[in-house]
């Protein structure tokens, strides 16, 4: 077991990182730290693997051996891929070359990167270096793997290869501690999750009660937002790409598929033939608790229908109702507000 | 969006390349133009590279289809995509035009 009591950290100028943060980490845990940038947890999870010493509060690993894979791969670009994997069981833990190359490759198969075995890293994709760090760490025998943010420098392919091959620990039983931005993927593959917030840990629990059921507004507040995709509109010269380049971010990290022709489409519809522009214009995407696609549109200083309009563009509706299961309009004070739920009967993949 | 017109025969042929929204509507409508001034012949939409289409864009293709009722001519839209397929069928685009894939 790993126990860390009242972790602080201070940084020169007066930072603080870290605010009496404790934690035990018990064999076989997959435990994912989430938070905002700057909430501390790259910070936790290099005190605990002892890159940092922290300000005050102690780091008791016990017996552990602890493997640490970091953002930037950290491969060594002169050697082979096997060499990677072997360097550290040869020269530090004094295995014969051959043991260890057996070993290498078994790990190797472990990542799926078997073929490459004599490759060299700058012929690799960043996914597959990534593996080869995950392999390399693996190498030393750890009992707690640490993750420091370990798919986000990757594109989504190569996302999924290393949130596969994590899968694959989590399964075998492998102790992890992993600090990410990727919530759908913390949420899969945890037993416990741990929001952070301004160097402190706000709220733990099992994935379900921390996305689903949060208790403090703070992580109610990080979860819904980065779920959500805002933008705003306040006049008609409107930026429809920049719109769009948003939509498809959001949907390539919600694995929305093409999802995106859809929202991008009513978002249109809406823009071009509905919305009055009384006032800014507020758009919210988000998936909502049916895991639904849902779309919050506020039209503000605005008290007539917008969709319900007599004067309504005849396709356009058409194109609407055909992509939203419902679409309800709701008046709040000065403001408009449309709560869509976007149909899924159309859905390709 | 670019819009290619050529012709064959007695068969004019715009394709139709990227995106059909409302900012580029406005373009196309004058592009098409040579399609209505040739609305008593037969008109094919290419839309084998036309990746997205709103209303705005539906709309242009009414008109060409309305010019072709008017001057005896025929439209013939070419090789949709699926999400625009389904477009065409919330709208009833898919029973007012005659539409070939492949």
């Amino acid at each position: 077991m790993i126990q860390v009591s009242h972790l602080s950290k201070e940084y020169p100028g007066g930072v603080k990182a870290l605010r009496d943060v404790s934690l035990e980490i018990h064999p076989g845990e997959v435990i994912s730290v989430i938070g905002p940038s700057g909430c501390g947890k790259s910070t936790l999870v290099r005190c605990i693997e002892g890159l940092e010493a922290p300000t005050s509060g102690t780091v008791d690993t016990g017996d552990s051996r602890l493997g640490m894979v970091f953002q930037q791969f950290n491969v060594f670009p002169h050697l082979s891929v096997l060499d990677n994997v072997t360097l550290g069981p040869v020269k530090i833990n004094r295995i014969p070359k051959a043991e260890a190359e057996k070993k290498g490759m078994d790990l190797l198969r472990l990542v799926g990167l078997a073929e490459k075995a004599q490759a060299m890293p700058d012929s690799l994709s960043g996914g597959q270096k990534q593996r080869v760090g995950i392999a390399r760490c693996l190498s030393m025998n750890p009992d707690v793997l640490l993750f420091d943010e370990p798919t986000s420098a990757l594109d989504q392919t190569m996302k999924t290869e290393v949130f596969g091959v994590i899968n694959e620990l989590a399964k075998q039983g492998m102790t992890m501690l992993i600090v990410t931005h990727e919530l759908e993927f913390a949420r899969k593959v945890s037993t416990r999750v741990v929001f952070m917030h301004d160097g402190e840990i706000c709220e733990e629990g099992a994935p379900e009660e921390v996305f689903e059921r949060p208790q403090k507004t703070l992580t109610r507040i990080f979860i819904r937002n980065r779920r959500s995709l805002l933008f705003q509109a306040d006049s008609r010269e409107y930026d429809l790409y920049k719109f769009n380049a948003d939509i498809e971010w959001f949907c390539q990290r919600n694995h929305l598929g093409k999802k995106y022709f859809t929202l991008e489409l009513i978002t249109e519809e809406l823009l071009s033939h509905f919305l009055p522009f009384t006032g800014p214009i507020h758009f919210r995407i988000f998936l909502n608790e049916e895991k639904k696609l849902a779309m919050e549109i506020e039209q503000e200083n605005c008290s007539s229908p917008i969709v319900d309009s007599p004067d309504a563009d005849e396709i356009a509706l058409m194109i609407l109702q055909g992509l939203c299961a419902s679409i309800q309009e709701v008046q709040e004070g000065d403001s408009r507000f449309l709560h869509i739920v976007v149909n899924d009967v159309y859905d390709q993949d | 969006m670019e819009v290619k017109i050529t012709e064959q025969g007695g068969t004019m042929t715009a394709a139709f390349i990227g995106r059909l929204d409302t900012p580029a509507s406005l373009d196309v409508t004058r592009e098409v133009q040579p399609l209505l001034d040739h609305a008593d012949r037969t008109l094919v939409l290419d839309c084998k590279d036309l990746t997205y289409i709103s209303s705005s864009g539906l709309r242009i293709f009414l008109t060409i289809r309305k010019a072709a009722a008017a001057k005896g001519g025929k439209v013939i839209v070419q090789d949709i995509c699926d999400d625009i397929r389904q477009v065409f069928m919330m709208t009833g685009f898919l029973n007012l035009f005659e539409v070939r894939n492949g």
